[in-house]
This record gives structure tokens, C-alpha cells and sequence, in this order.
């Protein structure tokens, strides 16, 4: 099958490091089949064999495991079953925004409205995720992929 | 059987949502598509046509720099039932909420009660009707060909003074609608083409300043004749049946084409998000929560289901629901659907769940709605969930952060000309764009609701509004902090001049973060308006002493708070009422920031240069939040202690860290304390009675018992 962005402009988009003339014409010219081709790149990406099955956000990916699929950061880390929330294994650091240490000035809000809650992978120290939300408010369980279309869309290519 | 010419338009309606509710289908072939592809687009591609030569006209006939500067309007054309078929660039959203308003004159039988005549135009700025708030005024008008309706055709204006109590039709403190201003429900305000002298008189004494809406609405009525002559030349040359045809067969392709995009394009599976909105207003503050669980199906339908969304209440910042369908609608078609047909049949691949008496949907139509709150805050909560559903599908140049929230300054009083006035500065339409996954966001470029938004000159604003600009300059540090940080939006310094009353004020949001980052990006920083009286600024000039003319390099220390004296009152989230302003003394606007992507440590040293280079970032940030460190002369980085002061920030972040469960632990202790602030307490008292299934996250999440109570 002949595709209109090669394996590597693909490869460049995948790694970040995509140039702007390039990106102009992947955004405007998009090909099917994306999904099988990009994972393809990601595993050549990671410095571990386990198979993914869906990338699912920055360093984060959801990799074949016995009995279940887990989450698995790129430095190697394991954060658990892909059905509950990565978070949970994380490093989570509460933070004031008006502590001066990222906002300055009247730029940080109020810990009376809402706080900065971070997420460190335990391995990497990778920041994953950056949520506002107020003093006591549950984890964000951002995305559950549905698997059960794996077939269909590893068809696609 | 009747011929489609007798049947009412009403019935015509009713059976079109028939059809669509038992076959899933708004029209039922794809012939005219079928049978000649290339005429199909022809007549599609000439209609739109008229719909962008309409804008274009109307940009020139208004007076309003909101409408002729910024673009604030667009043009549609709908089916005789009222759906969207085309429609021409600018506030797109809005050409959703235009539909509903046809579709109520239909409903309420205007056909029999008041009539639909060749020749009409009906005005409406009723947002329970359509639009989102007073200054949401639309206008449209029947085509007929001989004596059918075969379609409408309307345009809408973004006008600046509503008569509210509050000038500018954007007001913060209002309780209820009916201190909004002057709200003319689906009211005929010309015949034959001709407008009507009275309704002009029923608002040249109702508002401030008429010039605004009334010339507004000759630009819609110059557009929408444009589009609707057109529309009987193509009937004449096409044959009215196959124009009738075709009009419904371009909704049926969307429907049909938006299904594929999803399926092509996101990932099915659930995302959910969480938006905040709210206010902080003179004694006044509540937050407002807007979540959201998005279902992609495996059949290419979006299930946005909106449940523990915030109670309406007595405040404008919250939203009608035509307002809140029509800010989905712009997001989807900008950010998914754009390049397919958008128009109704986009919308129909979409299941939206928005509970009864929320903010997005409130209990009755008195309930005040100016500020839109968390409905502009779910357009943020569904872009970050579809750039997830982006991502693990590999469509990576589409991921993005979130929107801005926009900031603008209102007046009202008299003008340089010693005239009534009233209105708001709306260069917020150049706000922060989102970062990208694989690039920045762009610098005062655009606002979500009109993409092709533009700030408008400083000098234009200032032949307006009694002021003068001691600077316009870019918020530095203003995007979210970020492996691609977010695009800044304005900061600026404007001096009352000439003008021996003035109100002045601002709308914003609450005082908190309110574009997040996404994957590791930060947010945008709070927004924040000042207003400094009893300034000495008169006397700086006169000695020719350095001015404040943007917020310096020390965003800590803005130049307003060194270089002028005067009493400085700062108003967190950017929301003021508007109080007397008196010449030389000061407001300063920031409009709105980007969200970040990804962790910052992971920025290349070379961006933040540059951005050092371009004042757009501070050395500070440089320092702490990207760990670059450059040399002080050239900002040239040091890759070396680069690298390890990005180490060091690792190890800080280990350090600091700790797992969730000891987390989660310790915030289980503070909430049985009932340890929580106010702010916080309030919402979570109102969602956790509102929503069953938030109570039963909430309490098993932090395992309370399920009657728990803030």
C-alpha cells in the first residue's frame, strides 16, 4: 500500500522533531491507517520489548501483560491494569500556585479556588500530568481505550 | 399526496426529524450526489459563495469595529425546515444558534400567526432562542421562489451595547436576565425589504448608543438580501426541485461524512476532562464545575455527556443551551470536522447530555446567561479529550492544549464627543493560542469563537472609546508553561482621556487557571485586570518621566507599580464592575493565554532563547520552569548546566512527589475535617446533590461513606 507521508516524516512527527514545512503538508494531507503505522514507530522508540497495543499520551503507552495490559511509561515504569487510572501509581505533588515557584505575582490562584496537582512518573521523574482542580477533588481518569476495536483498525493498514 | 409547495413548513419540519429519528438518516438517497457529483458541488460551492460575499458586505456597511475590524459575524444558509446547509467563515459558532431560531418561529407557528412573507426579516437576541447573550443579535429572512419557501438565510452581529444595566450587554453582576438590557424575541423588523421606523425607535431609546445595533442590522439585512437572491438565481438555474433536493442532500453527506471522521480519526474509548468557571465579583464568588465524559464509539458517533455539571443560580456566568450546543459545534467543526461540510448533519453524529438546571442548561429563561461560564469552558474539557483520542490514533499534528479565556474591558458613559456611549474593547479576539503537541501556540492570534479573530487597531478602539493606549504588548510568560508552551495573548495599559464621565469595568472568570495544559503542560496563568486611581500620570507627562506601557520585565513587579502612583486595585480573574474612571487615571486588560504541552523539561533550550530573544519569556522561567540556563549578555544556552539543572529539577520533583495512596490518605484526613475552603466546599456541596454518579466517584474515589457530606 503506498502512503502519502513516508515512514520517515512519520518517524519525525512520532519523535517531536518534525520540521514546519512538514507538518504543514501531514496536517493538510492526512492518509488512513495511521494508527497501525505510528505504533509501529513508537515501538522502535522504547527500550523495552513488550508489545504495545495504544500509545496514550506522553511517555505513556498500554503494552500486552499478563493477565491484563498495563500502563508503561517509556523509562520502563509500570503504573498498572490499563482499566484503572495511571495516576494512582504516580508521584502527585500538590502544589500552591502562589508559591513563586512556576507563577509569579498575581499570575498563581488563590489554594482557596484551586491548586496545580502534578504527576511524576516514579522512574523517570517525567512530568505526565498537570491538573487544576480544588483541594479535594478526585483523580482525573483521563482515557480508557476502548481494545475491543484493535482488530478493526490493525485492518485499516 | 400533498406537494411539497402545500405542505406547512411546520409539518415539513416534523416529518424531517421523523426520518431522522427512525432511520438514523436526514434525507433519504444521496441521488442528486449520485447521479451528476459535479453539479452537486457546483451549486454547494455557489451557494456558499453567497454566504462569504454576504459576510464580506456586511463587514462594510456595519460601523461597528467589532463587526468591520474584528469579523465578529457570519452568514448561513438553511433548509426551509431551518437547518444549516452552508454557512460563511467568522463566528461560525453561531450559525447553530441561528437554526434554532428559525426552527422556534416554526414551532411557534409564525407561519400562521404572524406569516412568512417574501420580503421579510425577523431580528431575535433572545439567547434562550438562539445565540448566547443580549449582544448575540441575529437576523433572517424567508426565500421564496414564486410562491414556496425553499430556504432562510441570516446572519449575525456581535453588538456592543444592549441597554443592560450594566453598559455593554456583558455585565458581571447581574442576578437576573432582566438587568441585561433589551431582548427582542424572533420580532419582524422589516417588510417588503424595508426596515421598520418603529422597532429603530423602540432601540434608539432603549440603548446608550444606537449607532451600533442599528447599523448592525442593515449590514445583516444587506447580507442576508445578497445570499437570498442569489439563492432564487441558482433555484431559477438549477430548477427549484433539484435546489430542494440538494439543500438536504448536503446535510445527509455530512452526517454520513462526519461519521467516517470520527471513525478515521479518534480513537473510541471514554475521556473525560474537568473545565472550572466561576467568578469573583465585589463581595460575590462561587466556582463552577464543568465535567465531561466523552464516549468515542466504534460506530463513529461522540457522546458528550455533560452529568455534575454546576447548578444555575443567580449570576450571568452560565449559559443558555442553544449557547452551549453552538460553542460544541464551533469546536468540533474546528477541530475535527474541518475538513468536511459542516452543517447540521455535523452536529447529528453528536449525543449531548447536558442535565436540566445546570449552568449549561438552566431551569426557566430569566435566569441571566452573559458570561457564558462553564459552557465556554466545556468547549476547553471536550478539546483536551478529543486530542487524547487524537493521539493514540496517531493523528499527532492535531493534539492541542486548551483555549484561552477571554477578558475584556467594558465602558459606559460619554464618549470623546460628550455622547452616550457604551460598549466594550474586544481586542481579546487576538487571545493565546493553544500549544500544539508538535509545535507553540501562536501569540495573540485568535479567540475559540472566532478562529479567524483579529484584535483590531489600537488606533480604531481609541476613535471609539475615550481612551488612549499607553501600550499594547504581549503577556510574557503568558502561555502555559510547556514542552510547547502556549501562545500569549495582550497586556495593556489604556489612559481615559477626554471624557468627563466614564464607567469602567471588565468580564472575565474566577480566579483560577483557566485554560489547563495537557501531557505535562501548565496552564495559563490567572487572568487579571487593574485599575489605578488618583493617578499622577498627568504630572509624568507633563515632566516627560518614563510611562507604564506594558507590564515590564518583572511580571511580580509590573511597571504600573513602579513607575505611576495612584491607588492600584487588582481584580483576580478579571471580572469588574464597571465603577467611574476619571481621565489620566488607568485600567490595565490582559486578554488570555494558551495551556502548555508536554513537561517543560523537555523544551529545547534554543525555543527558550528565542523566546528569551523575543521578550516573550523571562529568565526566571528560563531558570525554574524550563531549566535552561542561558548566558545574561546573549541568552545563548549553556547545554551543560542546562543539563544538570534539569537533573536537579528531576531529583526535586522525586523528592517532593509522593504516591498517590499516601496522598489521597492525607486529603481523605482534610475532608472528614471538613478542613475545605469556602470556594471549594460550595461547589462540591451543590454537584454532590445534583449528580448521583459524581457522589458515587467522589465518595468511593476518596472512600467516604456515600452519604458524605462537605
Amino acid at each position: 500500500m503506498t502512503h502519502i507521508h513516508s515512514d520517515d516524516v512519520l518517524r519525525e512527527l512520532v519523535a517531536g522533531t518534525i520540521g514546519s514545512a512538514q507538518l504543514r503538508e501531514v496536517q493538510r494531507r492526512k492518509d488512513g491507517g495511521r494508527f497501525a503505522r505510528v505504533r509501529a514507530l513508537e515501538q522502535e522508540r522504547v527500550p523495552w520489548p513488550d508489545r504495545i497495543i495504544v500509545p496514550l499520551q506522553e511517555h505513556l503507552y498500554v503494552v500486552e501483560a499478563d493477565p491484563v495490559p498495563v500502563v508503561k511509561c517509556r523509562c520502563g515504569v509500570e503504573l498498572g491494569d490499563y482499566r484503572c487510572n495511571w495516576k494512582e501509581q504516580a508521584l502527585v505533588y500538590e502544589r500552591d500556585a502562589q508559591d513563586g515557584e512556576v507563577f509569579v505575582g498575581p499570575r498563581g490562584a488563590p489554594s482557596e479556588w484551586v491548586v496545580l496537582r502534578e504527576f511524576y512518573c516514579p522512574g523517570c521523574a517525567a512530568q505526565l500530568d498537570v491538573e487544576v482542580v480544588p483541594i479535594g477533588y478526585p483523580f482525573v481518569h483521563n482515557f480508557v481505550p476502548d481494545l475491543g476495536t484493535l482488530a478493526e483498525l490493525e485492518a485499516a493498514e | 399526496m400533498a406537494t411539497l409547495a402545500t405542505r406547512s413548513v411546520k409539518k415539513r419540519l416534523l416529518e424531517r426529524e421523523e426520518l431522522l429519528r427512525e432511520t438514523g438518516h436526514y434525507e433519504a438517497s444521496l441521488d442528486a450526489k449520485a447521479e451528476d457529483p459535479v453539479r452537486f458541488e457546483i451549486l454547494f460551492t455557489k451557494a456558499m459563495q453567497a454566504t462569504l460575499n454576504a459576510r464580506e458586505v456586511a463587514r462594510l456597511v456595519s460601523a461597528s469595529p467589532v463587526t468591520r475590524e474584528l469579523g465578529e459575524t457570519v452568514f448561513g444558509l438553511y433548509t426551509p425546515e431551518g437547518d444549516a446547509v452552508c454557512l460563511s467563515n467568522g463566528l461560525m459558532l453561531h450559525v447553530r444558534t441561528i437554526s434554532r431560531m428559525i426552527k422556534w418561529m416554526i414551532r411557534n407557528d409564525y407561519e400562521d400567526r404572524v406569516g412568512f412573507r417574501p420580503g421579510d426579516f425577523f431580528f431575535n437576541n433572545d439567547p434562550y432562542i438562539g445565540g448566547s447573550h443580549g449582544p448575540d443579535q441575529m437576523i433572517v429572512c424567508p426565500i421564496f421562489h414564486g410562491d414556496e419557501l425553499i430556504g432562510w438565510t441570516g446572519g449575525l452581529t456581535h453588538v456592543v451595547e444592549t441597554g443592560s444595566v450594566e453598559p455593554g450587554g456583558m455585565g458581571v453582576a447581574s442576578t437576573s436576565r432582566f438587568s441585561e438590557g433589551l431582548f427582542l424575541p424572533c420580532v419582524r423588523i422589516a417588510e417588503n425589504d424595508e426596515v421598520l421606523h418603529d422597532l429603530e425607535v423602540l432601540v434608539d431609546r432603549n440603548v446608550r448608543e444606537s449607532t451600533s445595533w442599528l447599523l448592525d442590522n442593515r449590514a445583516k439585512i444587506a447580507g442576508s438580501r445578497m445570499v437570498r437572491d442569489r439563492i432564487v438565481e441558482l433555484a431559477d438555474e438549477f430548477g427549484r426541485d433539484y435546489y430542494l433536493k440538494a439543500v438536504h442532500e448536503y446535510v445527509e453527506d455530512s452526517l454520513v461524512a462526519t461519521r467516517e471522521t470520527v471513525k478515521r480519526y479518534l480513537f473510541p474509548g471514554v475521556y473525560r476532562e474537568v473545565a472550572w468557571r466561576g467568578f469573583s465579583v465585589d463581595d460575590r464568588a462561587l466556582l463552577l464545575h464543568a465535567p465531561l465524559e466523552l464516549t468515542v464509539t466504534k460506530d463513529g458517533g461522540l457522546i458528550l455527556d455533560w452529568d455534575g455539571l454546576s447548578s444555575a443560580g443567580q449570576h450571568p456566568f452560565q449559559a443558555t443551551l442553544p449557547c452551549f450546543e453552538a460553542i460544541l459545534f464551533n469546536a468540533l467543526i474546528q477541530y475535527v470536522f474541518f475538513d468536511t461540510r459542516y452543517n447540521e448533519g455535523t452536529f447529528n453524529v453528536v449525543e449531548l447530555r447536558v442535565p436540566e438546571g445546570s449552568a449549561c442548561n438552566p431551569p426557566d429563561i430569566f435566569h441571566a446567561t452573559a458570561q457564558w461560564g462553564p459552557a465556554y469552558g466545556g468547549g476547553v474539557a471536550a478539546s483536551q479529550a478529543l486530542s487524547r483520542a487524537y493521539y493514540a490514533m496517531g493523528y499527532r499534528e492535531e493534539v492541542r492544549a486548551s483555549n484561552a479565556a477571554v477578558s475584556g474591558m467594558t465602558y459606559g458613559g460619554l464618549d470623546q464627543y460628550g455622547r452616550p456611549a457604551g460598549g466594550w474593547n474586544m481586542e481579546f479576539s487576538a487571545s493565546g493560542s493553544w500549544a500544539q503537541g508538535l509545535h507553540d501556540g501562536l501569540d495573540t492570534s485568535l479567540a475559540e469563537f472566532n478562529a479567524e479573530g483579529d484584535m483590531g487597531d489600537a488606533e480604531v478602539w481609541e476613535r471609539t472609546i475615550p481612551i488612549v493606549y499607553l501600550g499594547r504588548t504581549i503577556h510574557r510568560d503568558g502561555g502555559g508553561f510547556g514542552r510547547h508552551r502556549g501562545g500569549s495573548g495582550i497586556y495593556s495599559v489604556y489612559l481615559v482621556k477626554n471624557s468627563s464621565k466614564l464607567d469602567v469595568g471588565s468580564f472575565g472568570v474566577a480566579p483560577i487557571h483557566s485554560a489547563p495544559g495537557l501531557m505535562g503542560g501548565y496552564p495559563s496563568p490567572v487572568q487579571y485586570v487593574c485599575r489605578l486611581d488618583g493617578s499622577n500620570l498627568r504630572e509624568l507627562i507633563e515632566r516627560q518621566a518614563p510611562l507604564p506601557h506594558g507590564e515590564g520585565d518583572d511580571p511580580a513587579q509590573p511597571e504600573v507599580t513602579r513607575l505611576v502612583e495612584g491607588k492600584l486595585t487588582t481584580f483576580l480573574g478579571g471580572s469588574a464592575v464597571p465603577r467611574p474612571l476619571a481621565e489620566y487615571d488607568l485600567w490595565i486588560q490582559t486578554s488570555g493565554d494558551g495551556g502548555g504541552f508536554g513537561d517543560p523539561l523537555e523544551r529545547s533550550p534554543t525555543l527558550v532563547a528565542r523566546d528569551l530573544e523575543n521578550g516573550v519569556t523571562t529568565v526566571r522561567a528560563a531558570k525554574d520552569v524550563y531549566g535552561v540556563i542561558v548566558a545574561e549578555e546573549d541568552h545563548v544556552p549553556d547545554l551543560e548546566a542546562t543539563e544538570e539543572r534539569r537533573r536537579e529539577l528531576r531529583r526535586a520533583r522525586l523528592a517532593r512527589g509522593i504516591p498517590a495512596a499516601e496522598y489521597k490518605r492525607r486529603t481523605r484526613e482534610r475532608l472528614l475535617e471538613r478542613a475545605l475552603p469556602q470556594h471549594t466546599r460550595e461547589m462540591f456541596a451543590d454537584v454532590l446533590g445534583a449528580s448521583a454518579a459524581f457522589r458515587a466517584r467522589f465518595t468511593e474515589f476518596w472512600d467516604l461513606p456515600s452519604d458524605f457530606e462537605v
